[in-house]
């Protein structure tokens, strides 16, 4: 008997004896599946199995031994894989690689296989030990995973895909209105001025007129609005001196001096109409009546908050409250009031002599 | 410039709305300029007599016709090198930065008292600039003719 035949012999050993090779003992009872190739043989047989290879695969051992160990693939086993361990044998280096295997009753498993050659002292490879192990359970797992993974990921690209194209089509319907908003407010005043300038009658075409510079006081409201970095606040401050430079410089009345000192009051873009027609009455009023007749004058803006609580002033240097009918029935006075029991805000006449004076406050978010 | 344009201005007014049209020729007229033309698109522009002379545009930038208020000013400062052009628009953010070569905006929904100012305060700017008025919060310059002023 050749030298390297000699662990047949442990076939032979009564290992649960304890007798014979205790590593060929452990070997043939480990529940690692093995087996030993000889490279000398021709298309390196299976020369050895152990019993835990036999119940991997559903073969005997003389179904096995004899056999290369190609017989476990089958037509779904990788070729790139398989080649991996061809060119391993061929180098004489050891491989680990996964590869699906065929059981006897053709059901298939995933082998962790790994691969050594065995050196004599010479460092001659005589033998070729290989360790299988089922991993089916682990593949499985990472197919599934990745399965779901690929699922998933496509899933997230399909609601992104509809997530965007529903907030384009929002995009767009947000401009549409708003573009119409802008458009009917401006027609709105337009077709206000075109009728005003064909009423005979001076009372009639007066209130027209106050009710074209309230609607004109909404449109710049909402100008101001979207023209502003963030639309959910306003400030009123700026409205106001806006107001007043508009109202001055469209009369033409260069001999009314603006006299202004304006912080800025943010208010919620809710109130802003609200306190634009109240200051749009308060001063549409002052240059009409501090100013009639061709008075030449000032006209006084404050704006201002301290601790929680807003200020707006407008005084003019006029006749003040003793002038001719200041008309306390009015749509305007109901307005002021009515609006600023809405916001909040308390509405003040005095007289500044010379002079009326308006004061405006209401509490603001600190 | 040398010839600057003396009050009354002749002004043409591109928009396709024909209320807002009316509504600024009558405001024009108010503050004391004359009407030369009306137009409603870049089409309407192309076939203006060129006789006419404006010396201010208010140039709407949707306009008619599919044609837009861009291309528009690019005609009129081509055709009259030395008019004046004003956008109206409902979209300043549509504006290129450098104006086309315009020389402010009126942003929409303008006010009466608004639009009045803005032409005053752009009347001083192009006949005796730099205006003397406070620059009302309803038209913003060009930064090219702010700079003008200076």
């Amino acid at each position: 008997m050749r030298q390297k035949d000699d662990w047949h012999l442990t076939d032979a050993l009564a290992y649960e004896h304890g007798r014979g090779d205790p590593f060929a003992a452990a070997v043939r009872a480990t529940r690692m599946p093995m087996v030993i190739t000889d490279p000398a043989q021709p298309d390196n047989p299976i020369v050895f199995c152990n019993e835990a290879f036999q119940t991997l695969t559903g073969y005997d051992r003389e179904e096995i031994v004899g056999r290369n160990c190609r017989f476990l693939q089958g037509p779904d086993t990788d070729r790139a894989s398989v080649a991996k361990v061809r060119a391993a044998i061929e180098e004489e280096t050891d491989v680990s690689v996964d590869l699906l295997n065929y059981k006897k009753d053709g059901t298939t498993f995933w082998n962790a296989l790994y691969l050594s050659p065995v050196r004599d002292d010479a460092g001659t490879v005589v033998f070729f030990f290989a360790s299988q192990l089922d991993v089916t359970d682990r593949v499985e797992a990472q197919r599934i995973i990745a399965g779901q993974k690929e699922a998933i990921e496509r899933e997230v690209e399909a609601r992104t895909a509809d997530l965007e194209a529903a907030l384009a089509a929002k995009t767009l319907l947000l401009h549409e209105v708003d573009h119409r908003v802008k458009n009917n407010l401006t027609m709105i005043g337009s077709l206000l001025r075109l009728q005003a300038r064909n009423i005979p009658d001076p009372a009639i075409a007066s209130k027209l007129e106050a009710m074209l510079e309230r609607v004109d006081a909404l449109a710049t409201v909402h100008r101001r609005l979207y023209q502003s970095e963030d639309i959910t606040r306003f400030d009123v401050g700026a409205f106001a001196e806006n107001l007043v430079t508009d109202v001055v410089g469209a009369s033409g009345r260069s001999d009314i001096v603006i006299d202004a000192d304006v912080a800025c009051i943010e208010v919620p873009s809710s109130q802003a109409a609200a306190l634009g027609l109240i200051l749009n009455e308060v001063v549409t009023n002052a240059i009409k009546h501090g100013f009639a007749g061709g008075r030449s004058g000032t006209i006084m803006l404050r704006a201002s908050v301290a601790e929680g609580c807003a200020s707006i002033e407008i005084g003019d240097d006029g006749p003040g409250f003793e002038r001719s009918g200041a008309e306390s029935s009015g749509l305007g006075t109901v307005l002021i009031a009515r609006l600023s029991k809405q916001v909040g805000a308390t509405p003040i006449w005095s007289d500044a002599a010379p002079g009326a004076r308006f004061t405006l406050t209401f509490p603001v978010d600190k | 410039m040398i010839n600057r344009p003396c009050a009354p201005l002749n002004v043409l007014i591109v928009e396709d709305e024909a209320l807002l049209a009316m509504d600024i020729e009558a405001m024009v007229e108010d503050a004391g300029h004359k009407v030369v033309a009306e137009a409603a698109s870049l089409f309407d522009v192309e076939d203006l007599d060129s006789t006419l002379v404006p010396d201010l545009a208010f140039v709407d930038v949707q306009l008619a016709q599919g044609t837009n208020g861009i291309d528009v000013c690019h005609l009129i400062r081509e055709r009259w090198s030395d008019a004046f052009v004003v956008f109206v628009t409902a979209n300043p953010l549509k504006i290129p930065e450098d104006y086309a070569g315009g020389h402010g905006v009126i942003p929409k929904p303008f006010s009466r008292n608004g639009l009045l100012s803005a032409m005053r305060y752009i009347e001083e700017g192009v006949c005796d600039p730099p205006p003397t008025s406070p620059q009302p919060a309803s038209f913003i310059a060009a930064p090219a003719f702010a700079a003008s002023w200076k």
